[in-house]
Parts: C-alpha cells; structure tokens; sequence
C-alpha cells in the first residue's frame, strides 16, 4: 500500500530524469544531483574561504571590498614583523603573538589534561558500576550544552561575587578572584574547557575499551597478568587508533578554542587568556581599530595549521583502516 | 599431578542456577570431555575450575588444596579459549612469552619453551608474525602453544575446535589426542559434539541443565546410559525411543534402541513391523525412516537395500541391544 505513491512519484519523475540523462550523459547526471550540496558547500564554505584570501591582500577598515585597497602581502608581513618571535613586545601586531603564544601554551596544556581526564572517565565508566548509564548521562550533558552557556555557568560560579566565592564566604574561607587573577584565569579556561567537551571524547574512547575483547582480559588474568601491566600491555595499546583520534580532534579544537573562554574571561585579565579565534574576531569586528585585512591574514595563517593538523588526522585515519585490513 | 575435585559446586547468577551441585573428580593425566547441550552450562563449570569466574557454593580443589578462593593465575592451568583470545597486537612470539614475562622468567628460558613449544605445533615459521595475519588453524595452533609454554598441571580447553572448518577438525582432534599423549598432563575439554567427545575422551561427563547427567567411558555412555536423555545425545543418528507396548512382555515405560541395532528380520524372524517412509542411501549404508502405528522409527541397515517408500519391513533386534527406561526416564536394570 505505501509503495503505491512511491511507484507513482517515481514515474513522475522518470521522463524528465531520462531526457536530462540523454543531454547530460551518464556522469553529467551526477553532476546533477550533487549540485545543489555543492552549491550550498559553494555559497557558504567556498566562496568565504576565497574572499578571506581576497581580502587577506587588501588594506584599511572599510568593510565593502570595492573600499578597500591592494597591499599585496603588506598584512602577512605586518604580522611577522618581529624583532623577537618570543617576545611579542618586540612585534608590530603584539596582539597577535601574544595570542599565538596563549594558544601554544593552552594547546600543551589543556591537549594533554584532556585526553587523560578523558581516559580516565572511559575507563572508570568502563567498570561495572551502578547506575553506570546514569554516570555516562552525566558526563555527556555538558556536551550537549552550547559553549555560551557552559561559558556563562562558569561566569556564575567563579565571578567576583560567584556562587564559590559565596561557598567559601559561608565557610569563612579566603575568597579567591577566579578570574581576575592570571593563573586561575588561566586554570579556569582549561578547566571548563575540559568540562564542557570532556564527555564526547571519553565517549569515543568507551566505545574503544567496550570493542577490546573480554576474553583478553580472561587470557591475561590466566597468563597471570597484574592490573597495572593489563592497562599497559592489552588496555592501552588496544585502544592506541582511538586514543589517536581523540587526540587530534582536540588538538584541532583546543587551536580553535573561543566560545566559552570568551564568555568566561573575556580574554581576559589583560590579554592573558587571549586566544587566536578570539584576536581574529576582535580585529576583524569587535575592536575600535578594526582591520579586517589583518584578521583575514591571520585566520589564514591559522587555517594553514588547522589543515596540516587535519591531514594528519586523515592520515592516521587511512593507517588504522590500513592496519584493521591485514 | 593434578587431580580435581570438584564438591558440591554451584553457581548462580541471580535467581538463575545455571550450575547445580555439581560432583567430580578428575583424576590425574585424564582427558575428560564435558559435553551437553548449548547453554547447558559447559563453559561456566571450565571457568569456575579455570578461576575466571567464582561458585557460588561448592569447594574446589586441585592436589588436595582447595583453591576455591585461589585466582586464575595461582592455581597453575593454562586455557585455550573458544576465540583463542591472542593478544592481537603482539607477535606470536610475544603471545606466547607473555604469561612467562608476568612470571619473571628468565629470558633464555622463556625462549627455550618458545621453541620447543614452537616445534612441537610446527609454528616456527610464523612466531614473528600477527595473529591477524595467520590462518584459523595456525590462530588454534598458537593458542594452544600459549597454554603449554606455561608448563601447566592441567589444560582447560574450551571447544577449541569449533571455529575451524570439518577437514581441519578432525585432524586438528587428532593431533589433540597425540598431543595429550605425549604431555601426559590432565586435560579438560569442553564440547557440544558427541563424536568429539567420543573420540577424544578417556571419560565423559554428559551435562543437562547444570546437572551432571553420566559420567563414563565413551563406551559405558554409549552401552549403558544412566537414563533418557544421555541415550538420545550420545550417538548418532539418535537413538529410537519407542512405547514399550511394541515389545511384549516388558515391565519398561519405554524401550530404547539404536538405529545400528535394528536390522531386516528374515524369513521367520518377528519384528517390527514398518512402513517405509524415506530412504537416506549413503553407499556404505541405508538410514531407513519408517513408521508403525504412528511412531517413528529409525534403522540403519548395513550396505545398499533395495526398498523403496510405501514397502513393509520387519525390523529385527536382539534383547541385549534395548535399552529399557521407567516414566521417569531411569534406566532399568
Ligand atoms: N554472566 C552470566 N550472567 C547470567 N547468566 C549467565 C552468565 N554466564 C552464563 N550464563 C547462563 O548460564 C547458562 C550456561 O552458560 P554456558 O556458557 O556455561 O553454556 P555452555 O554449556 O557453555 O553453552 P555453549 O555450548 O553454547 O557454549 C546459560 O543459560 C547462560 O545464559
Ligand atoms: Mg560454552
């Protein structure tokens, strides 16, 4: 009964899909049903990509790109006018090696916390424990929340006048200044960093350690195998392609770090917390000094990183699927 | 040495009793074979005896000590697993080395059993290679080699034969055999084929429903069985279950008899009388289905006949060959 209107839609569409076919050929129909994505993916993801490059070239604050005027690589080498890489005083756009700098340290920092807090929820969510799906729920909420609300969560909790600081008034402790002081700034954007996607990655990492065999673990514990040398010598190694992914995908967004760190500090105290994505955004739109071109130039800069990281993943990727073959 | 005792053993998960009170002794350098039915509790009886798993009540002993509480590795058995669950990230050589590292064996003596365990399986060739790049023999091999490099008091094997094809089978049950032979060692051997079974064991336990049903020799199951349900599984095809109306002068409820132990009454003889229903010619010889009043029966009748579907048979036997059983399914005297 339901294939009825199916049979008939389909012999609608047959006559002008057989004409179409006698115009286009065989591989021009592919052209045509791909399209419309590919016109979407044109609009959308293409045409902005070019248009960065376009006005990466281009000088001034004019927004409309008929304003604005050639400059070749003027804002590349703005950017890499530096006396001292290192030291971001020593550049034109301080702003920007400050940020590149923050980047490199928060990547380091919150790359490597992520994957172990990531593993260790796995790996405690792994056991036999009660209400387990319940533990699993609760560490993948955070995941489902947007970035600017888990940013203005924390904002509550750790502001002056927060919910901690009120937590510690009420147990006469030293209130502390989450977010106006350097390093708890700092630990604050790692932290809810790490809050807030923790539960995908200890997600894909499960799926890793329920997919290794019990009857390993059976062989080892015959082979009389004590704990800490099963998670070194079957857990870990057998988890190894997913531990990799997981890997790389936050490394790709740990460089692309924004929404809620700059919901939660603002990039700041002073620049101390001031992420690439949020240098961009600031000079391209926010800031009284804005310069698209250099914004442009930078999120060039930083999309060639992100494409070599994304290479890499896809590399890695193709070397699992190769090793899962033989 | 090593003797297993196994007293009183039960186990349960939840309100499930899939073990129930479980008596056996397993004496020293016998190859038992449990065999029953899927789901009949075969494999948890191997993992309490191995220490994967803990009964629920019951005393298990190996050698007089009770190692109930004692964990997989202390109790000194090696097991091949139905997977055979190598480490698939490891060489052969380092699957087999594994166990022995954990034991901080030394190394020239690790590489030692290695080899002679190696030659003995004829898997030298691959001993650096993946797991995933053997065949499901060669995989069969190499866990079986894991189990011996340990130098175990027993092997537990866990119906290791039951992923390979039916050629490989039967040599692989073969070599098995030699194999126990020349270790001497006690092996328990867990299966679901009668044939595996009836081939490879010094004794059988027959499981039902996480009871033992018969334990025995191959044959004393085969000649002798303690009731119903060990008379239909062991041998095949099964064995004929019949009321014991159709013979005479029985005080049975029922009389069983083999396919093999029926054969053409001739010219004068009594017998059952049949009809011929289907005929199975496998050339060496004839399976014949036929019916009397109803009931089945099964004949295997030796070399080609020359009968054909709707013919009347007489189907001699001899007494010796029944086997009569009360209401209960109890074998009578
Ligand atoms: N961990 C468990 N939790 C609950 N029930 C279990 C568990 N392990 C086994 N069982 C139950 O115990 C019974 C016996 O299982 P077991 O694996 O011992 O059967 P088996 O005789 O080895 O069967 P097969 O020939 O299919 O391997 C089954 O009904 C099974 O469902
Ligand atoms: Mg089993």
């Amino acid at each position: 009964m339901l294939v009825a209107p199916v049979g008939w839609l389909a012999r609608l569409f047959d006559p002008p899909l057989r004409a179409l076919q006698r115009v286009g050929g065989y591989g021009g129909m592919a052209v045509f049903f791909l399209a419309p994505n590919m016109l979407v993916f044109g609009i959308f993801v293409l045409f902005p990509l070019v248009l960065n490059l376009v006005y990466s070239t281009t000088g001034g604050a004019a927004l409309f790109l008929g304003d604005r005027s050639f400059v070749g690589l003027a804002q590349y080498e703005r950017l890499f006018d530096c006396s001292n890489y290192l030291d971001p005083k020593s550049c034109a756009e301080d702003l920007f090696w400050t940020a590149v700098w923050n980047t490199a340290g928060f990547v380091v920092v919150q790359v490597v916390l992520m994957v172990v807090v990531a593993l260790v929820t796995a790996l405690v969510l792994n056991r036999e424990l009660k209400a387990r799906s319940f533990w699993r729920a609760v560490f993948f909420f955070p995941v489902l929340l947007s970035p600017v609300v888990v940013g203005l969560i924390w904002k509550w909790i750790l502001q002056r006048q927060g919910l901690l600081n009120l937590g510690l008034y009420e147990l006469g402790l030293t209130q502390v200044n989450w977010l106006i002081e350097r390093g708890w700034a700092f630990t604050a954007a790692v932290g809810v960093s790490i809050w807030a996607h923790v539960g995908f990655y200890a997600l894909i990492l499960l799926a890793g350690l329920q997919a290794i065999p019990k009857d390993l673990y059976e062989a080892a514990e015959m082979d009389g195998t004590r704990p800490a040398r099963m998670f070194w010598r079957i857990t870990l190694p057998l988890l190894m392609p997913n531990l990799i992914v997981v890997l790389v995908l936050v490394l790709i967004r740990s460089v692309q770090i924004f929404d809620e760190v700059y919901v939660l500090t603002g990039g700041g105290p002073g620049t101390a917390t001031l992420y690439l994505t949020q240098y961009i955004y600031e000079i391209g739109f926010a800031s009284h000094l804005r310069n698209p071109g250099l914004a442009s130039a930078a999120s060039i800069l930083m999309g060639g990183v992100l494409v070599v990281l994304t290479l890499l993943q896809l590399g890695i990727g193709r070397r699992n699927e190769a090793r899962g073959k033989k | 040495m090593s003797r297993i005792t196994l007293t009183d053993l039960s186990r349960s998960y939840g309100p499930v009793e899939v073990l129930k009170h479980i008596d056996l002794d397993i004496r020293d350098g016998e190859l038992i074979v449990f065999v029953g039915p899927s789901g009949c509790g075969k494999s948890t009886l191997l993992r309490q005896i191995a220490g994967l798993d803990r009964p629920t009540s019951g005393k298990i002993e190996i050698d007089g000590r009770d190692v109930t509480r004692v964990p997989a590795a202390d109790r000194g058995l090696a097991m091949v697993f139905q997977s055979y669950a190598l480490y698939p990230h490891m060489s052969v050589r380092q699957n087999l080395a594994f166990g022995l590292e954990n034991a901080r064996m030394a190394k020239d003596e690790i590489e030692k059993r290695i080899q002679e365990a190696a030659r003995m399986l004829e898997i030298s060739a691959y001993l650096d290679r993946r797991p995933g790049q053997l065949s499901g023999g060669q995989r069969q091999r190499v866990a079986i080699g894991r189990a011996i490099v340990r130098n175990p008091t027993a092997f537990l094997l866990d119906e290791p034969l039951s992923n390979l094809d039916a050629e490989l089978r039967i040599s692989t049950r073969a070599e098995l055999a030699a194999l126990h032979k020349r270790l001497g060692t006690t092996m328990v051997y867990v299966t679901h084929d009668q044939i595996e079974a009836m081939t490879l064991a010094h004794r059988i336990v027959v499981l039902r429903a996480g009871r033992i049903e018969q334990v025995g020799t191959p044959l004393e199951l085969y000649n002798k069985p303690a009731n119903r349900f060990v008379a239909g599984f062991i041998g095949a095809p099964r064995m004929n279950f019949l009321p014991a109306s159709m013979f005479p002068g029985s005080a049975a409820a029922e009389i069983g008899i083999r396919p093999q132990h029926l054969r053409r009454a001739t010219p004068g003889e009594t017998g059952l009388k049949t009809t011929v229903v289907m005929i199975e010619a496998l050339g060496s010889e004839t399976v014949i289905h036929a019916e009397n009043g109803g009931q089945r029966v099964l004949a295997v009748l030796p070399g080609q006949q020359q009968l054909s579907p709707g013919d009347e048979i007489a189907l001699a036997y001899d007494a010796k060959d029944l086997h009569p059983f009360d209401k209960d399914g109890l074998r009578l005297p």
